[in-house]
């Protein structure tokens, strides 16, 4: 699956380059990962708990130092010039906390500056918060007050209004209703035709078929496979998933891992 | 190429490196304000230590008036004693410590030490009556000072601020999510200390400046020397204060969980509040021996019966001149007896002087010993710094004893101009005259008045500094400290 035109594809906005991560404890969370998200693509990383998913994510933004090789955001390596990196990255985790004596404005406001945009009026804080879902009501509400989901959504204003280059989401969906989900990759689909690179973490294949541009299953620390939503058209990622986690796809023969394999 | 391009990029690389961490830094400090005061944690805390710091404030005013008004009975009575009699030799002159609003406001040793002292023309002088000795039931209570306040009460509510500053952000997520903008820990740490800081030492400011602002409502007029020096009490106040919160911030960032942070900053907070300053008198005491007063009063007493066995066979081998009459033996005798017991009484001065010498050197040399142990803790300091400012620290006791030493020829100058005898020794009075004139009554007036001289600030300012000195020193190794933990911390 080379690209022909190399030569004129985009440079990545995100990469890791055999990025490779070892706890001291000596559990090998992540092994010569690589990966490149281009500007208005969707990459997303499947796999199972415990798979490295957050791991990688923890290194593009500088939480974790990587045993071997590097995570680049636009080109800047992340823990070489964490602070030059990071002004290209927006960042949702998987469990969006905010501070609880604050209102849903005042996380925004404080969160959006420190993303250093400085120059939103109140107007486009409460559009934002609307084009997530958030209802009016909830926007002087404190944060203590809010549901899982009622969170989630306020994280992810704060990564659209700092407009970064690049988006990193760890499990996203996790906290969101069927409505709020759907609403979510919408939103998600919006960014990327804006031009955004996104790397996102989820357990959600449905969604990860239905909307990613490339699909990575991750499976101890291993990309298992990387395939782009073209190969995937038509083919049961689910039950592809399934096998590469049980590891068929190294010793026997599946009919769907059959047909996506190059001839 | 322009070689000068160089530096100036990198200048300005700097430049705006530099901008933006002040801009970090504002931000950061910002959120710690707002968010201090918009929660429960400081609402009700901040009504606790108002009630507190406002009550020490009427206790220390209520204080001052008791006391100026026991002062005044004292006084009054003396005087009436004086006025009550007919002859100086009979009077019993009490000088007495007068009351100071600051010293209501920090006790110090104030209510421990006597404030009355009986004057004799020489000897001696021995104070007693303390307070806490006419009112037991203070001793075991203490007074709510303003510096047992301060001292517990403004430590605590640092530690309750302070004590999940970092690994609360943490558990709560909101850590990575600030770390995954373009900010370092630096700006983040620092603006955090000094949002928390300038949040609640204004918060602390408000009861304190409502409590001064009522002594003058409540009739306490305080000298400008008074006011200075009872602004510099706030400031190591604060001093304090910022002691426990950097500490406070300090162990949030070295532990992962705030509930282990908070048990950490108690046990450090009892031994530096409770512990180290009494385990440090202690310490002391076992070091440096300090004889006991049994032992000096014995010591004393043994010398003078041996100078009175010296003196017997001198008094024995005394014979009157042959052919004195009898008429003017007895005051020969009288004479020489009383040249006797001078002399004695010389040695037994000279003896008393060196052995209280020795004695204040000791206990001089273990107060020492023991304040430089207990200025391991923070608590200690503060008292030291407060009760130096107030003058109630233990050199209240020196000046008094000075001034009442100082006093004390006054007196017997005066006594002496008044009754005609030189102090000391056996004083033998022989009325010679059968004539009844009119006696009249003293006039107490004459009495030469006891003035005790206050610490001025500038007199306190070079030792107490020295202790606020090290009050901000201990902020910045407590900051210092949070800081590089907060460096490596694990944001996750
Ligand atoms: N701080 C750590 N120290 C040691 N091992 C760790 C640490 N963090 C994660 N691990 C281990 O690294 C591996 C990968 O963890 P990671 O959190 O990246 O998985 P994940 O794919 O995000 O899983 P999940 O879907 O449950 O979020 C796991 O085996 C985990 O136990
Ligand atoms: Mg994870």
């Amino acid at each position: 699956m080379e690209h022909t035109e190399s030569n004129i594809t985009p440079a990545p906005m995100l990469e890791a380059r055999n990025l490779t991560k070892v706890y001291e404890d000596g559990i090998k969370a992540l092994d010569n990962l690589n990966l490149k998200v281009e500007p208005g693509k969707i990459f997303a990383m499947l796999g199972g708990n415990g798979a490295g998913k957050t791991t990688a994510i923890n290194l593009f933004l500088d939480f974790i130092q990587p045993t071997e090789g590097m995570a680049l955001i636009n080109g800047i390596n992340a823990n070489k010039e964490p602070l030059e990196a990071k002004k290209h990255v927006a960042f949702v985790s998987e469990n969006v906390q905010l501070y609880p004596n604050f209102t849903a404005m005042q996380n925004v406001d404080f969160f959006v500056r420190l993303g250093g945009k400085t120059h939103y009026s109140r107007e486009q804080y409460e559009a934002a918060l609307h084009r997530v879902g958030l209802q009016s009501s909830a926007f002087d509400k404190k944060l203590k007050d809010f549901s899982k989901g009622m969170r989630q959504k306020t994280g992810i204003a704060i990564a659209i209004l700092k407009d970064a280059p690049a988006i990193l989401l760890d499990e996203p969906t996790s906290g969101l209703d069927p409505k709020a989900g759907i609403e979510f990759i919408r939103l998600i689909g919006e960014l990327r035709n804006e031009g955004k690179a996104i790397l996102m973490s989820t357990h959600d294949i449905f969604r990860a078929k239905e909307i990613s541009d490339h699909v990575g299953i991750l499976n101890n620390g291993i990309l298992m496979a990387e395939h782009s939503s073209d190969d995937l058209r038509g083919v049961d990622l689910e039950n592809l998933y399934v096998e590469y986690m049980a590891g068929y796809m190294e010793h026997t023969e599946s009919p769907i891992a059959n047909a996506l394999k190059p001839s | 190429m322009n070689n000068r391009a160089v530096p100036l990029v990198f200048n300005l690389l700097f430049l705006n490196l530099l901008f933006n961490s002040i801009t970090m830094f504002k931000l950061i400090l910002l959120k710690e304000l707002k968010e201090i005061i918009q929660s429960n944690r400081f609402v009700i805390s901040f009504a606790v230590c108002s009630v507190l710091i406002i009550l020490a404030f009427l206790m220390g005013a209520q204080n001052y008036l008791a006391s100026q008004a026991q002062y005044e009975a004292t006084i009054q009575e003396n005087r009436a004693q004086i006025a009550a009699n007919t002859e100086w030799y009979n009077i019993n002159h009490t000088i007495t410590l007068p009351p100071q609003p600051l010293m209501a406001l920090v006790n110090g040793v104030s209510s421990d030490i006597g404030r009355n002292i009986e004057m004799r023309s020489r000897g001696e002088l021995i104070a007693e009556n303390t307070r806490f000795n006419d009112e037991p039931l203070f001793a075991i209570f203490r007074f709510l000072d303003l510096e047992f306040i301060f001292g517990i009460v403004l430590s605590l509510f640092a530690i309750i601020f302070a004590y999940d500053a970092i690994n609360g952000e943490r558990t709560s997520g909101t850590l990575k999510l600030c770390f995954s903008n373009s900010i370092s820990r630096a700006s983040f740490i620092a603006g955090k200390f000094t949002g928390s800081f300038l949040g609640l030492s204004a918060a602390l400011l408000i009861p304190i400046l409502i409590g001064a602002a009522l002594l003058p409502v409540l009739g306490i007029e305080l000298t400008s020397d008074e006011w200075l020096r009872l602004t510099f009490i706030v400031f190591s106040g604060l001093a304090y204060f910022g002691v426990f919160l950097t500490l406070a911030i300090g162990i949030s960032s070295i532990t992962r969980r705030p509930s282990t942070s908070f048990l950490l900053s108690l046990v450090v907070w009892i031994f530096a509040v409770l512990i180290i300053p009494r385990s440090s008198v202690m310490i002391a005491g076992r070091m440096v021996d300090v004889p006991n007063l049994d032992e000096i009063a014995s010591q004393k007493n043994n010398y003078r019966i041996q100078l009175f066995d010296e003196d017997r066979p001198k008094l024995q081998n005394f014979s009157i001149p042959k052919g004195t009459p009898p008429a003017k033996a007895f005051p020969l005798f009288s004479k020489f007896m009383g040249e006797l017991s001078e002399k004695r009484q010389d040695k037994i001065e000279a003896l008393e002087e060196r052995l209280n010498e020795e004695l204040e050197n000791k206990k001089r040399e273990q107060q020492k010993l023991a304040f430089s142990i207990a200025r391991i803790s923070p608590a200690a300091v503060f008292t030291f710094a407060v009760s130096r400012l107030a003058g109630t620290s233990l050199d209240l006791q020196h000046r008094f004893n000075d001034s009442a030493k100082e006093y004390q020829k006054l007196y017997s100058n005066f006594m002496e101009e008044k009754t005609g005898k030189s102090s000391g020794g056996i004083r033998i009075i022989v009325s010679d005259s059968d004539e009844q004139e009119e006696k009249k009554n003293l006039d107490p007036d004459e009495m030469p008045a006891f003035n005790f001289s206050e610490t001025s600030f500038k007199e306190t300012a070079n030792s107490s500094f020295t202790d606020i000195g090290l009050l901000l020193l201990f902020n910045l190794v407590f900051f210092g400290g949070a800081f590089a933990s907060f460096l490596r911390y694990d944001l996750r």
